[in-house]
């Protein structure tokens, strides 16, 4: 494992009465690109801008590369931040917007034009050195605000929310971009967002927060497959959310039916949350499912359609490719292995 | 929507009435030997060009000019810190001190030049509670004083309206990228305030520039400014003592007039939202 660059303990930030984190606690690889996601109003951003520099802990302590940076102002941490709405000067040109930390340091005229066309260059804005800011589109300044950041050669990259503005298509090449960049650079990447999908097609760590508190911490694929509770589960895609009992390991019952399952270690007859994906349901004939319902509704998605199969009084949600008429008797099937088991929580 | 736009004819009327008309006759005074007692055909002139060579109104454009540029400075001086104070205040202190600011606008400004003239006079109200002996009617300082406390808001208004508009995030950013706080001000907040700038200039320089009753008042009409000048001519030939006098007080006040809209092109140039406006 690599060595931990950035380390939040026992962080506490209130604004007015409003306490936004309460000994909030993780930390950051170097090298890595970490997301911090949740829904607006978890802190996510709030925990960026302490990391920037842009706010004071109440209480507790951010660690930089072993040192206590609390009392650091922004300009002397080796951390740079990508606005979420670019904060680009509408004074300056391309050119100026990203020569504008280079130029503070006193750096030699020729390195600074050097670093800044080799920096527009690996954002794929060659040639755009003398465009005024306003005539740019929202990808282009989007990439200037990228290259303005990475031209300084920081440790570390905050991003927060830095796709929200643009629309889809631009906003998945700039996902492919951004990953592309932080594995040529080197440099860890900080990332906030609320969208669940950025988060796990960029992203080596995902924290998930929620109301100021870490929910869950790991791999995309972790955290997919292995969401720990409800909320979570709810939060990155769709999920078909049942109560059920766990009856002994590898045995769990919901919807009136056992089920065998790859989890144990629950008390007998525990009450838990089991999560099946949409995409993981399959459709058997209904003389041999456990699960037998009517096609309720069904909508074409695209690459799958949705369908919305009844089964005594409950909605089930259900990717598939395969094709059903409304009013269909179908039975569903899912593997042991699709079937996630989590301890309830405690409200 | 369209029935409401004949409600501003009767405005635009006016203008046109009171404004528009006054100032054909302005050109036409200016430019001919146009007798306003006496009507009678007239032919064009540039005889009163003649007046620029005289030294009481070189005397007087160069007060104009030195005074208000004086007062702009220092109403700039004042002027931005508190602007950018202002704009940095909650929203609910902010209301508290632009209060304090335009409440007493709204006082008559002949009223606040009386009171300068008082304060400004021997054994006034200052010397009782005071004991300070204020004698400026009269000197160059007393009016530069005045024009001081009597623009002071034009400047600030445009500046304020600038600065409180300015994303904060930019001065995060420059933070962000290396910059202390002077490099933050002098990299980012200056340039982007360059529009409040220009407005508050012109705002403050322009009415300094053309103001008379404050000079006549606090400067016992020893510091003639230009606009002095033209109420004399006008004056003159009202009082029946020199024709086509008035012909040449049109001809300063229209000069006066293309400088102003000079200015005013100058802001909407650099403020195309005109947002400085007030």
């Amino acid at each position: 494992m690599s060595k931990k660059l950035i380390e939040l303990r026992h962080i506490t930030k209130r604004f007015g009465d409003l306490t936004v984190l309460d000994d909030f606690n993780f930390y950051i690889n170097e090298n890595e690109f970490i997301t911090l996601l949740g829904p607006s109003g978890c802190g996510k951003t709030t925990c960026l801008r302490l990391i920037g520099g842009f706010e004071t802990p109440d209480a507790g302590e951010i660690v930089f590369d072993g040192k206590v940076i609390n009392d650091l102002e922004p300009n002397q941490r080796l951390i740079n931040t990508c606005f979420q709405k670019y904060a680009l000067f509408p004074h300056l040109d391309v050119f100026d917007n990203v020569a504008f930390g280079l130029k503070l340091k006193k750096i030699a005229k020729e390195e600074i034009t050097a670093r800044v066309k080799a920096t527009l260059k690996l954002v794929k804005l060659e040639g755009f050195e003398k465009r005024s800011i306003t005539t740019l589109s929202g990808g282009q300044q989007q990439r200037v605000a990228i290259a303005r950041a990475i031209v300084n050669r920081p440790k570390v990259l905050l991003l927060d929310e830095p796709l929200g503005a643009l629309d889809l298509k631009l906003r998945q090449e700039m996902q492919y971009e951004l990953k592309e960049m932080q594995k040529t650079l080197g440099i860890t990447f900080v990332y906030v967002t609320h969208d669940q999908e950025e988060a796990l097609t960029m992203s080596d760590t995902i924290v998930i927060m929620n109301e100021g508190e870490i929910l869950q911490i790991g791999t995309p694929e972790d955290i997919y497959n292995e969401p720990k509770n409800r909320f979570v589960a709810n939060f990155i895609g769709e999920s078909n959310i049942f109560d059920g009992i766990m009856h002994e390991d590898y045995t769990v019952e919901f919807c009136g039916k056992k089920f065998a399952c790859v989890d144990k270690g629950f008390a007998e007859n525990e009450p838990v949350d089991v999560v099946i994906r949409p995409e993981d349901f399959d459709f058997a004939p209904p003389s041999k499912a456990k699960i037998v319902g009517v096609v309720d509704s069904l909508t074409f998605k695209g690459v799958h359609y949705e369908i919305n199969v009844l089964v005594s009084g409950r909605e089930y949600t259900i990717h598939t490719t395969k094709y059903r008429e409304i009013g269909d008797r179908v039975g569903l099937a899912v593997d042991p292995q699709n079937i996630h088991v989590m301890k309830k929580e405690h409200r | 929507m369209k029935r409401l736009r004949l409600f501003s004819y009767p405005y635009l009327f006016w203008n046109a009435l009171l404004i528009l008309v006054p100032t054909l006759i302005l050109i036409v005074l200016a430019f001919s030997d146009l007798s306003v007692y006496d009507p009678a055909p007239f032919s064009f002139t540039l005889v009163h060009f003649a007046i620029f060579a005289q030294s009481y109104l070189t005397k007087a454009l160069s007060n104009s000019l030195v005074l208000s540029i004086v007062t702009t400075v220092i109403c700039f001086v004042i002027g931005y810190p508190v602007a950018y104070f202002l704009a940095r205040l909650s929203e609910k202190t902010r209301k508290v001190w632009l209060a304090l600011l335009i409440v007493p606008l709204w006082a008559n400004m002949l009223l606040r030049i009386f009171a300068w003239e008082k304060v400004f006079t021997p054994g006034s109200i200052f010397t009782d509670i005071f004991g300070l002996e204020l004698n400026l009617l009269g000197t160059h300082l007393g009016v530069v004083i005045g024009m001081v406390g009597m623009y002071l808001p034009f400047m600030i208004f445009p500046l304020f309206s600038v600065l409180e508009k300015m994303d904060p995030s930019l001065v995060e950013a420059a933070k962000d990228l290396g910059a202390g706080d002077a490099a933050v001000f002098f990299k980012v907040t200056f340039p982007l305030s360059l529009g409040g700038v220009v407005s508050g200039v012109i705002m403050t320089m322009l009415p300094a520039m053309t103001s008379f009753v404050l000079p006549a008042r606090i400067g016992l009409g020893k510091i003639n400014l230009i606009g002095n000048i033209i109420e004399s001519k006008f004056m003159k030939e009202v009082m029946g003592s020199s024709s086509l006098s008035i012909n040449v007080g049109s001809l300063i006040s229209l000069m006066l007039m293309i400088f102003s809209v000079i200015s005013f092109v100058i802001i909407t140039r650099f403020d195309k939202e005109g947002e400085t406006l007030i």
